[in-house]
């Protein structure tokens, strides 16, 4: 710390001995002057973007989080990481618009016109990531791919087409671009990639908005707002009003024929879909009440209506393996079906929607508005993202896929701390990819 | 039985807060009051000199008769209790201090006079929360956080928007959210742990790291910027601190200009004692007051209640500003 001192002010030295002198305010006391020598530094410049970011965390033996060192790490001193239960970040090359976690393995995708757009890592056992030619042989695939590899797809015009989402299963994924209409790749043994049971083939559709993988099967959205369906339909999920596998798409008719849809939604082996004036509709499995709204048997093969009582309207719903939840238009989050809930352990099954309470997504008196604007379901487990670029998780914490730090399951909605803004999460079974943005 | 300097600190006993000027050290106001009071106390008119009966020899005046001592008695007041020789009543009162300012800081110091500091002691063992406002300003990074400290460093500041601002609060704020979580004892896989986390009522019970549980903007104009921030187990020099990391955050530097607190539990800012107040009349008025609260405060709830009234406090304070 400065001492305090007198300073003698030289103006005033007089001949002689008499010295006039008078005591200044000590440094310690006087604020800084602004003109003082020294540099300026500058960080960042007016026009500073936030940089995207890309985090994975969950279980990593299967390569499905994209970083080589944790299956085989880089020094022999050094021991496999299984689980990652904290978010780690994933360079990327570009810029991450698009992410899908399937069941071991997660595919992202970029919004560039470059070559490669479409990255896959995890599990490769049924071409799930497309063809992955190994070092040693032209004909052979690898069955696990442990870093972001570039998937091909066989584009007309690969250097114009942008993908814009992307979908995965439990075996097969799907790839919607924007001019040459959806991919799939995969497990076709129940005609869920929509191409007949004839192998190495894929075929081109119409035009689509969004693409949803369910276990087995596959939902296509189409502009109009119709909804086509392929796949196993042992549990009704295809829609079709039968229990049969439908190789190719078919358009899904019940309560959403002549719905506007704008939304589809599916992981396990129920679907929903949300029509644009916010009514929801649901059809597939019911075993876990998450149909008992309109049912009581444990399967239905037609869509069917669901009159949710004091949601409102809805805006976005997601399906898990036995849970189910919707957002509303004021950014309330409803759940109900089977499970761990987000209600404490108390509430494991419910056939009615329960509201979360606002409180837990960090609504208080300070933040007064604080509003989810994204809900994503895993298999097991929920993910909400705020308006304040928050994401909050709860829910089964299967092989550490929550990323809170501990292996511990989840009752209530809990804060991930990931640094940055959080722009959207993709839900796997056992790891999760989000992207973010930087604060600045 | 009681004299009268006795009744009169009867009466001054209980908490008050005070209005702590910003570059004095806590004790000086603690001793400046304490001096207050006792000069008070001990000018109180003191009782008259209770007198006793003693057998005291007369000196004879006559020559004649000198043995045999006659013995007369009188009644001679008790010098012993005389204060010229017993010394003033009150030597020290026992004047405690709430939670600590330091010098930079100002804001309000709760004090409290005799049995008063043991319910000082039960207030800190709950969970307090506590009001304060920062004064920042960008472009300076200094050794001890405050505008008056040895630069380190100058940086440019004029990327800074109030959104981006926003966006580091509501990231700082996030963080303190979750410690809140951490830092509470009760299980989480428990039901309980869920209600109280609907309620808000999840916290750190006793001593822990500090909290802020509230924080936002309350001015803009750069480079100076004014934060309003609640906060748990805090010290001055922390704010000092999460004024600097905001700077850094915000990929600047930034210095803190000055910290007011401006509630510390349920005494606010308007209970306050200025300096010209700092006389024994204003104090047991202040006093009086906060009794005839207690009372009203009483009927309806306990101490472990208190987290209720402090959490619906703040929301009032807010909605009023």
């Amino acid at each position: 710390m400065a001492f305090p001192f007198v300073r003698l002010c030289p103006r005033h030295v007089s001949t002689g001995l008499q010295v006039c002198s008078y005591a200044t305010l000590s440094k310690a006391s006087r604020p800084q002057e602004k003109s003082s020598a020294g540099p300026v530094f500058q960080y960042v410049g007016q026009n500073k973007k936030p940089t995207p970011k890309v985090f994975v965390w969950g279980f990593s033996f299967t390569g499905a989080l994209g970083i080589p060192s944790f299956v085989v790490p880089d020094s022999g001193r050094k021991k496999p990481r299984k689980y990652q239960l904290t978010p780690y970040r994933l360079e990327t090359a570009e810029q991450i618009s698009s992410a899908a976690c399937g069941y071991g393995f997660s595919l992202i995708a970029s919004s560039t016109k470059d070559a490669s757009k479409l990255w896959g890592m995890g599990l490769n056992k049924d071409s799930q990531l497309g063809f992955q030619r190994t070092q040693h042989s032209r004909h052979q695939s690898y069955d696990y791919v442990l870093e972001p590899s570039p998937v091909a797809l066989p584009l007309v015009n690969p250097l114009q087409t942008r993908v814009l989402q992307v979908a995965c299963g439990r075996a097969h994924s799907l790839v919607l671009t924007d001019r040459e209409g959806v991919f799939s790749m995969g497990n076709n043994s129940y005609g869920q990639c929509g191409r007949r049971i004839v192998e190495d083939e894929l075929m081109h559709l119409l035009f689509f908005s969004q693409v949803a993988c369910g276990q087995d099967h596959s939902l296509f959205l189409t502009e109009t707002g119709k909804v086509l369906a392929c796949g196993w339909g042992a549990d009704g999920q295809t829609g079709l009003g039968h229990h049969n596998i439908s190789s190719s798409p078919v358009e899904v008719g019940g309560d959403l024929s002549g719905v506007e849809v704008q939304q589809i939604s599916t992981y396990g082996d129920c679907s929903l879909a949300v029509s644009r004036d916010g009514q929801l509709f649901g059809w597939g499995n019911s075993e876990y009440r998450q149909l008992a709204s309109v049912t009581e048997a444990t399967q239905i093969n037609s869509p069917r209506h669901l009159p949710l009582k004091g949601c409102g309207k809805v805006v976005q719903a997601a399906c898990g393996g036995t849970q189910v939840a919707v957002l509303n238009d004021k950014g309330e989050v409803f759940v109900w079906g089977y499970g761990i809930l987000g209600k404490g352990p108390n509430l494991s099954e419910s056939s009615t929607p329960e509201v979360i309470p606002s409180t837990l997504f960090g609504r208080s008196q300070f933040n007064p508005s604080v509003a989810v604007t994204r809900i994503r379901c895993g298999l097991s487990h929920f993910a909400a993202v705020t308006d304040r670029g928050e994401l909050f998780v709860w829910g089964k914490n299967v092989r550490g896929c929550l990323g809170i730090g501990k292996r511990d399951d989840q009752y209530f909605p809990w804060r991930v701390t990931v640094p940055g803004q959080v722009v959207d999460v993709a839900c796997g079974v056992d790891h999760m990819v989000a992207m973010a943005k930087s604060l600045l | 039985m009681a004299t009268p300097a006795v009744r009169m600190f009867r009466r001054l006993e209980g908490l008050f807060c005070v209005y702590k000027p910003s570059g004095v050290h806590w004790k000086l106001v603690r001793d400046s009051i304490e001096t207050n009071l006792l000069k008070v106390l001990n000018a109180t008119p003191s009782q008259p000199l209770p007198q006793e009966v003693r057998f005291l020899a007369q000196p004879s005046t006559e020559t004649e008769a000198p043995k045999g001592l006659t013995l007369s008695a009188t009644s001679v007041p008790v010098l012993s209790k005389h204060p010229l020789v017993s010394g003033p009543e009150f030597q020290n009162i026992q004047v405690g201090v709430g939670h600590r300012l330091d010098a930079f800081s100002s804001g309000v110091l709760v004090l409290g006079v005799g049995n008063g500091n043991k319910t000082l002691n039960d207030l800190y063992r709950t969970r307090v929360t506590r009001d304060y406002t920062l004064e920042g300003e960008f472009g300076t990074a200094t050794d001890d956080f405050t505008h008056t400290g040895g630069v380190v460093e100058r940086s440019t500041y004029e990327h800074i928007t109030q959104d981006k601002l926003e966006r580091v609060l509501a990231m700082l704020e996030g963080a303190n959210q979750k410690a809140l979580l951490m830092y509470s004892n009760v299980d989480m896989r428990s039901q309980e742990a869920y209600e109280m986390a609907v309620q808000g009522l999840l916290g750190p019970e006793g001593k822990s790291a500090p909290i802020l549980t509230g924080l936002r903007c309350i001015h803009f104009q750069p480079p100076n910027f004014i934060l309003e921030v609640q906060c748990l187990n805090e010290t001055q020099k922390y704010l000092r601190k999460v004024v600097h990391e905001i700077g850094l955050e915000l990929r600047s530097t930034a210095v803190c200009k000055g910290i007011r607190r401006t509630r510390d539990g349920l005494f606010t800012l308007q209970d306050a004692l200025t300096r010209h107040h700092w006389t024994a009349a204003d104090i047991t008025q202040a006093i009086r007051q906060y009794h005839s609260s207690k009372k009203h405060r009483k009927h309806s709830l306990s101490w472990d209640n208190l987290n209720y009234i402090l959490l619906s406090t703040d929301s009032a304070l807010i909605q009023s500003s």
